[in-house]
């Protein structure tokens, strides 16, 4: 094993909690987008006091995930700059008018008509934001990007990455998105007690988590279709990953049902974390497949080495203060000693 | 015909990527220098209220907090846009440049993260941590922001001092990202940048509790946040006039092409002078209307005032920065710079005769303007930088030209992402008055 390996698993790491964490942030965007009309004041402050504190360490993995690909793969960074500029921009304009409506909501104290318009573009950005970073991340696993050259024409740049599998996984990506902040709300409501806000959040926890089930064994169909070198990985090395996927789902909605919430939510993570190191573990060693592997895009060992140890020291610091901030703000005892 | 059509989007791109890379840029970096200064103001506040338990202390620490909280997210989503926009406006760069340069950025990255950690914590735990234990939180929050701006511009600072590689056949040989992190440019760079940003800081405070006190010149808490923050300002003054000096030195080693578009020095010669003002020609090949004095760009250069200095006459030019822009925005930034060290001089004569700032209003309308001016200095400052770096975006190595993205479009961005950013400095601005608004007395007994 190389340091491009160390590093590809470090860079899994980072996208792992980027989409379990973060994405649990979007998701409680996108349930505010799906039931603006019916939600009352008391849910959606609900919301907005669960990811008060963490959102934006949460939303720096993607940075984290960014520099890991900048420094360690460049080649593969400056692809995927050229071919996948436009979900790519959009994912940004996302993230931007997201991060904004946040902390303007919270922190501008216009009047309540103001408030409202942030609310909305919030909900609207949450979920905008993972339909196109995981339209992207579907048109890497579809295996059929093309990367442009000096002839190639401008359409290919802008809807060269289209494909049935990057449309789906960027809905997908919003489902998933969607089911942790159902099964993370639920958790939240139930540690300071709120029965009427568990019962919501415990139905839709439910409801989500069937459908994302159902939605799952479409996208493995999709990808047997649509990306036959992607299946035969999943085939020969992904397969347990699937498996423990697929218990993970199932064992969190029996878990959500009978409101063991920390369980829930520690099986929902599992199973969302699974299907990317399925995916990761299946496509190896390509990053951008067919064309562009590990090796032929990755920085020198020197490098590669030099970035591993850094990446370790910081991590020292990194993870006690993470470990911190968490501990403060999703203990279960701070939790109920603030409720009570 | 096709390589025609590539040519020629190739060129039209160019255009607007430089565009929106500098218009983004300057636009997080203003916010950068908050979320460097601003938590250093934050910690003394506190301090001073754990030293005499006066709520009023915790209060301006508080305040402070909720508009770091406001500049912090900003700051933070036009970073992330600068971490896409590196590979979505000049994959070239990236692609080729990427393992020589990329360790500290992804350094910053692990500072970022801290300094979002603790402002989560800090901003969140004010209610919920022991009092000493919040304001030691603090200290992270000040100590990454640093090392962001460190490890940021050293990044910067290669890309006009290139080190740490050979290029053999073509190919980029023998890296050593620690080499190519301290080059020569580094050190005077990466100082003068956060010292740049303490002052900024500094002043854009101390400008707002100036305008406060002209209206309400009994005010209390204003005039604590007022004296924080000239004090920041102020004593980084004599400073930064000592570093920009250091970095003036350095360019004249390292690029010297630089250094003549700076001072609009077109003659290679010896007892070169330092042009106050004036305006560079490049037709004639003359700057007009400025006051020289003999020999002392020599000596600033060289500490010799019968140094050469090298004229851009004597550079190809296809090699040559544009120049005016280059000279104008130097003097704007010594400019302000003199002015400030005028400011800082006679506050500290009024202090050594009466031990108290000035009491004229005239002293704080000075510091009022002195709050923009501080921004445009700094932002003069990278223009420098960066358009006297022109034609390279890798000074000697790779011209920006090669360096741009093939996609199209990005006129239609750029215009895009201007009515963006229109918006949210309007927001951003509009959240700051009115966290600013909120009566005092009200705060002190709401949160
Ligand atoms: C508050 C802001 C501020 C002030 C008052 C000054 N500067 Fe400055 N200057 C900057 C803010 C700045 C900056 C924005 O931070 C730059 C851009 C890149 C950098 O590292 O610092 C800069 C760049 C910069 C450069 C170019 C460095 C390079 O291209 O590598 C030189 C030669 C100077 N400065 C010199 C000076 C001198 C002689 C000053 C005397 C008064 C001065 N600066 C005041
Ligand atoms: C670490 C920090 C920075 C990096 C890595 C960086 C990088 C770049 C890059 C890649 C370009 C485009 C290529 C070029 O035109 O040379 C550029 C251009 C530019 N940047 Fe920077 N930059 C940094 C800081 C800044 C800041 C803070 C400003 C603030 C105003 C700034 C102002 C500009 C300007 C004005 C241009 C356009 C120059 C021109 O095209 O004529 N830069 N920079
Ligand atoms: C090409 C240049 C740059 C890139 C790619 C970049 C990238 C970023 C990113 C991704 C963030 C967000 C991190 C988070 O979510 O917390 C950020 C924030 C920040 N950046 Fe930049 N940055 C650049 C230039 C600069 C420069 C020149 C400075 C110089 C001082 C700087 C200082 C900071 C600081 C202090 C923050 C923390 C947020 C804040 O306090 O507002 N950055 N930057």
């Amino acid at each position: 094993m190389g340091p491009d390996d160390l590093l590809l698993i470090v860079m899994l790491i980072a996208l792992t909690l980027y989409a379990v964490l973060g994405g649990a942030d979007f998701g409680a965007g996108i349930w505010e987008f799906t039931t603006a009309l019916q939600a009352t004041d008391r849910e959606r402050q609900h919301i907005y006091k669960a990811i008060g504190p963490v959102w934006e360490a949460n939303h720096v993995w993607l940075v984290f995930v960014l520099m890991i690909l900048m420094n360690g793969f460049p080649k593969a960074f400056a692809a995927l700059g050229l071919t996948l500029w436009l979900p790519l921009l959009l994912t940004l304009v996302g993230i931007i008018f997201r991060g904004g409506a946040y902390i303007f909501r919270s922190y501008g104290g216009g009047p309540k008509r103001e408030l409202l318009l942030w609310e909305a573009i919030f909900a609207v950005a949450s979920t905008g934001t993972p339909l196109f970073l995981g339209a992207a991340a579907g048109a890497i696993a579809s295996g059929k990007l093309k990367i442009p050259t000096e002839n190639s024409l401008p359409s290919e740049f802008v809807i060269g990455w289209i494909s049935p599998l990057a449309v789906f996984t960027g809905f997908y990506s919003i489902g998933m998105c969607a089911y942790l902040a159902a099964v993370f709300l639920t958790r939240e409501a139930h540690v300071i007690g709120d029965e009427h806000l568990t019962t919501i959040w415990r139905q839709r926890s439910l409801s989500t988590g069937l459908w994302m089930g159902v939605l799952s064994f479409g996208g493995l169909v999709m990808v047997a279709i649509e990306a036959p070198h992607l299946a035969e990985g999943f085939v020969t090395r992904g397969w347990p990953l699937v498996i423990i996927s697929l218990v993970c789902g199932i064992g969190s909605l029996i878990e959500v049902w009978r409101l063991n919430c920390s369980r829930a939510v520690i099986a929902a993570s599992g199973a969302v974390t699974a299907v990317i190191w399925g995916w990761g573990i299946s496509q190896y060693p390509a990053i951008i497949p067919p064309s562009i592997t590990a090796a032929q895009a990755k920085s020198p060992d020197g490098v590669l080495w030099m970035m591993l140890i850094v990446i370790l020291t910081g991590g020292v610091f990194l993870l006690p203060a993470l470990g911190y901030l968490f501990m403060l703000f999703k203990g279960e005892q701070l939790d109920r000693k603030v409720a009570s | 015909m096709t390589g025609l059509l590539a040519d020629l989007t190739t060129a039209n791109q160019l255009l607007p990527a430089r565009l929106q890379m500098a218009f983004t840029l300057g636009f997080h970096i203003i916010l950068a220098c908050y979320g460097v200064g601003l938590p250093v103001l934050m910690l003394v506040a506190e301090w001073r209220f754990l030293q005499t338990g006066d709520r009023l202390w915790q209060k301006l620490a508080q305040r402070w907090s909720r508009s770091f909280a406001v500049l912090f997210a900003v700051g933070a989503v036009s970073g992330t846009v600068l971490s896409f926009e590196l590979g979505l406006l000049w994959p070239e760069f990236m692609g080729r440049w990427g393992a020589v340069i990329g360790l500290p950025f992804t350094m910053e990255g692990f500072a970022f993260f801290l300094e979002a950690i603790f402002a989560g914590i800090y901003l969140y735990g004010w209610d919920r941590l022991p009092k000493r234990v919040h304001w030691l939180t603090g200290w992270p929050i000040a100590i990454s922001g640093f090392l962001s701006a460190f490890f940021v511009v050293t990044a910067n600072a290669w890309m006009n001092a290139p080190a740490g590689f050979r290029i053999v056949d073509g190919k980029i040989v023998d890296i050593d990202p620690l080499a190519a992190m301290f080059n020569v440019a580094s050190g005077a760079q990466v100082t003068h940048m956060i010292v740049a940003a303490y002052m900024v800081t500094g002043f854009s405070v101390a400008a707002f509790y100036a305008f406060c006190l002209l209206r309400d010149p009994q005010n209390e808490y204003c005039r604590r946040a007022f004296t924080l923050g000239l004090l920041l300002g102020l004593v980084f003054v004599p400073v930064q006039m000592v570093v920009g000096d250091w970095s003036a030195k350095v360019v004249a080693k390292s690029q010297p092409v630089k250094l003549a578009a700076m001072e609009g020095q077109f003659q290679t010669e010896r007892h070169a002078p330092l042009r106050i003002g004036g305006i560079p020609d490049p037709v004639a090949r003359e700057t007009r209307y400025a006051i020289e004095i003999p020999g002392a760009l020599s000596f600033l250069s060289y500490a010799d005032f019968n140094a050469e200095v090298k004229g851009l006459n004597d550079f190809p030019d296809n090699e040559k920065p544009p120049v005016i822009v280059v000279h104008l925005a130097f003097q704007v930034m010594v400019g302000i710079g003199s002015l400030m060290g005028l400011l800082a001089a006679g506050c500290l004569v009024n202090y050594v005769r009466f031990r108290s700032w000035p009491k004229s209003k005239w002293f704080l309308r000075t510091v009022v303007l002195m709050g923009p001016l501080s921004i445009v200095a700094m932002e003069a400052g990278w223009i420098v930088t960066e358009v006297g770096r022109q034609p390279w975006i890798v000074h000697g190595y790779m011209r920006t030209a090669d360096a741009v993205t093939r996609a199209p479009g990005v006129w239609s961005v750029f215009a895009g992402t201007m009515s963006i950013y229109l918006l949210l400095g309007i927001a951003t601005i509009t959240s700051l008055v009115r966290l600013a608004r909120v009566p005092l007395q009200e705060d002190l007994h709401g949160t």
